[in-house]
Order: C-alpha cells, then sequence, then structure tokens
C-alpha cells in the first residue's frame, strides 16, 4: 500500500476555489477615481445654476474605487444638490439628463434611501418619481443588476 | 419645515411599486450546486452572479422596504412605523400571529430578517403553481405537470 493512504491533508482544500468556471468580478483599478469635484459644484449651486450643478455632480463616479469615504463625499454632495432644488424645477432637472445620467441619478438615489436623515428620503422620493418618469423601470433593473455599486 | 407625513405616502408606495417592478422578475432556475435541487437563490446566497443588488427604499428613519432580489427568488422586508411602546407591543404580536402561520401564507417567512419587521419572499417556482406553494423541490418533474 502506498504511503499516503493515512493523509488527510486533502480534505481540507476548499475545491471550490479552484473551480473554473467560479464567477469573479472584475476588480477595476479605480484607486484615482475621486468623485465630483466639490468646488466646482458648491460655486454652481450658489450661482443658483442647478442644471449644470446637477450635471457636474454626476461626473466623475467613484464607482470603482474601494474608498468608502470617497463615496460617502460623492453621495453628500448629490443629495446637497438635489435638495437645493425646488420641487417645480425637478422634473426640468431630469429631462436635462441623457440616459447614462439618469441611470446614475438612480443609483445615487437609492443610495441616498439607506440612509435617512431629517427630510432626505422626501426629496429622494419626488426625485424618484421624475427619474422613473423619464428612465423607466428600466433604469431600476440597471441599478439592481448593476455589479459596482456608486 | 418637513412636508407633511401624507404627503410622503403616495410617492412612497409609487417608488416601492416600480421598484418591485423590476424586481420581479424571475425564472426558474434549479440549484447549481446540488442536482434536482431548486431552491430560493435569495436566501441560500450560494453564487454571487446569482444575486441583485439589494435596495432600500425608505420615506423617513423608521419606515423603509428593503428589496434583496436573485435569479428565482425575491425577498421584501418591510420595516413598519411604531411610533410608541404599544404600538412596537401590536406590532410585534400581529406579526408574530401571521409568521407563525407562515406554512399556510406561502410567501411569508418564519423570522423577519434583522432590522425589519416582516419578510414577504417568493420564488419563481411557486409562482406558477400556487396550489403547491413555495419551495419546491425535484423540478425534473414540472416539465411532464405543466
Amino acid at each position: 500500500m502506498s504511503k499516503n493512504t493515512t493523509a488527510a491533508r486533502f480534505r481540507r482544500v476548499d475545491v471550490d476555489e479552484y473551480d473554473e468556471n467560479k464567477f469573479v468580478d472584475e476588480e477595476d483599478a479605480g484607486e484615482n477615481q475621486l468623485g465630483p469635484d466639490e468646488a466646482e459644484v458648491d460655486s454652481l449651486i450658489r450661482q443658483g445654476n442647478l442644471n449644470q450643478a446637477l450635471q457636474a455632480v454626476l461626473k466623475n463616479p467613484p464607482i470603482n474605487t474601494k474608498n468608502q469615504n470617497v463615496k460617502d463625499r460623492a453621495e453628500g454632495l448629490v443629495l446637497k444638490v438635489l435638495s437645493a432644488f425646488k420641487s417645480s424645477d425637478i422634473e426640468k432637472g431630469v429631462q436635462s439628463l441623457d440616459k447614462d445620467a439618469v441611470d446614475l441619478l438612480m443609483k445615487y438615489i437609492y443610495k441616498g434611501f439607506e440612509r435617512p436623515s431629517e427630510n432626505s428620503s422626501a426629496v429622494l422620493l419626488q426625485w424618484h418619481e421624475k427619474a422613473l418618469a423619464a428612465g423607466g423601470v428600466g433604469s431600476i433593473v440597471r441599478v439592481l443588476t448593476a455589479r459596482k455599486t456608486v | 419645515m418637513s412636508p407633511p407625513q401624507t404627503a410622503t405616502l403616495r410617492p412612497y408606495l409609487n417608488a416601492v411599486k416600480a421598484t418591485l417592478q423590476a424586481a420581479l422578475c424571475l425564472e426558474n432556475f434549479s440549484s447549481q450546486v446540488v442536482e434536482r435541487h431548486n431552491k430560493p437563490e435569495v436566501e441560500v446566497r450560494s453564487s454571487k452572479e446569482l444575486l441583485l443588488q439589494p435596495v432600500v427604499i425608505s420615506r423617513n428613519d423608521k419606515e423603509k422596504v428593503l428589496i434583496e432580489g436573485s435569479i428565482n427568488s425575491v425577498r421584501v422586508s418591510i420595516a413598519v412605523k411604531q411610533a410608541d411602546e404599544i404600538e412596537k407591543i401590536l406590532c410585534h404580536k400581529f406579526m408574530r400571529f401571521m409568521m407563525m402561520r407562515a406554512e399556510n401564507f406561502f410567501i411569508l417567512r418564519r423570522k423577519p430578517v434583522e432590522g425589519y419587521d416582516i419578510n414577504v419572499q417568493t420564488q419563481a417556482g411557486g409562482l406558477r403553481h400556487p396550489l403547491h406553494g413555495g419551495d419546491r423541490q425535484g423540478d425534473q418533474r414540472d416539465e411532464t405537470v405543466r
């Protein structure tokens, strides 16, 4: 008999890790993504140019970065812009966005729902309604199936 | 000043409805781990590629709905508003009453997810054959029954 009959170490090997068909998320190196430019967005809000502020804050989404602070900062900034809009202006703001921006806006809206504060949910619900009208159910499906969240 | 509570109800319900419409896109999917088994992937969580992003819709910090989807099942967790002690007790008792009879409801989960009050969970196999209920095994037999 061979010498290895009592060796049982092979039983501790996690075979599933070595399966060729195992699904691994792509790891993009997104360390340089800093999220939207705070200064630019703040100045646009102060000028009252809210549509531009919206477009600016939806640039450079921190999708690939693993740094949670960057993501939090981006989300706070987006919430600031969204709260600055008047209810009647929300629809025009959404109309000024292109399809990808509407999807990104939806992602931020759902992210904002996760941490409800004073009035944020009410504002976000209004934005959700208008963004849904613009993007349709498809924009929600794209949020659900996205592998990387904002 | 925050808007009156009732003003957020309609948008809240509409948002939940639209999100559910997006998440309730299910298909029958047998387990990839065990043959001839059909498990709700949102409970088993065996493979990352079968799960969707969990999504929260909140009306305020006390009321929210968590929707977790997957390829063949969806789990909806609801946090009900409980303003004071008596409402907490009533809610707890009522939910317990319903969850103890979860077998008869088919789509209720016996234990709520942490932080929420009640769960509704449905599976693709269960939707097709409402008489047989949710969790089903041996889907090989299915094709002839249809």
